[in-house]
């Protein structure tokens, strides 16, 4: 919560955990009381996303799984400490999370695709390369090669000269 | 002429994986944090990954949120 902002809507992500002693029922409800408390006020979801039953990478209160979900969402600035405070006493949630996140205006956009498209170009330009002294690579043992035969050959002109030195 | 000794091994400059793929640190992306840990689960230097000092900074924070929600481990078992 900055201090230059102190009203108005903000962009938010929260991850939380629902305790395992629960069915996946039953954390579906709890996950749709966290959806209530957001949604209470002038909060808006804007992306759900269930991620399931997970292992936790360590035992968090004996427990080693976890049913994760994860929502993005519009809030009020104020009302964030509120929601933070309940999520905070809900004994049924072992973790959560909240982070701002920068919606991305269409110039960033743009500048994210012309950057794409700079790391496609270069990528196709190495693999060009790549291709390139592979081929060279081969081709380079060939040039290898005919040197032998030449000088094969040329012994073979040196004996006639000689044989020929006879004849002189 | 033995060439088996090759002392002037030229240094590959490292490059930054979140410049070089137009990415940005994030927790939920486990998939990716992983590189920057080691086998006991620590951070990883930046002189030995090649991050770029204002990524690793983001990284490091992103790996502490990935750990706080268990979805990394603090340390191995």
């Amino acid at each position: 919560m900055s201090k230059t902002k102190p009203s108005g809507l903000a962009h938010y992500e929260i991850l939380f955990v629902v305790s395992n002693r629960f069915t996946e029922d039953e954390a579906k409800t709890s996950i749709a009381k966290v959806e209530k408390l957001i949604t209470e006020g002038e909060g808006k979801i804007t992306l759900n996303e269930y991620w399931g039953k997970k292992r936790l990478a360590y035992p968090i209160k004996h427990e080693a799984y976890g049913y994760y979900q994860l929502f993005e969402f519009d809030l009020e600035r104020k009302d964030l400490a509120r929601l933070d405070e309940k999520l905070r006493l809900d004994h049924e949630i072992l973790r959560f999370i909240i982070v701002t996140k920068k919606l991305k205006s269409d110039e960033q956009l743009a500048k994210e695709q012309k950057i794409k498209e700079k790391i496609g170009k270069k990528q196709a330009e190495q693999e060009k390369k790549s291709q390139e002294e592979k081929t060279k690579k081969e081709a380079k043992p060939k040039k290898d090669a005919k040197p032998k035969a030449d000088i094969e050959s040329l012994d073979e002109k040196l004996e006639g000269i000689l044989n020929a030195d006879d004849l002189l | 002429m033995n060439n088996h000794h090759n002392n002037n091994v030229v240094k590959k400059a490292k490059e930054c994986y979140f410049c070089i793929n137009n990415l940005e640190p994030d927790y939920k992306d486990t998939k990716s944090l992983r590189r920057f840990i080691n086998f006991y689960q620590k951070i990883i230097g930046a002189g030995r990954t090649g991050t770029c000092v204002w990524h690793q900074r983001k990284l490091t924070l992103a790996i502490k949120r990935s750990r706080k929600m268990a979805l990394l481990a603090f340390t191995h078992k």
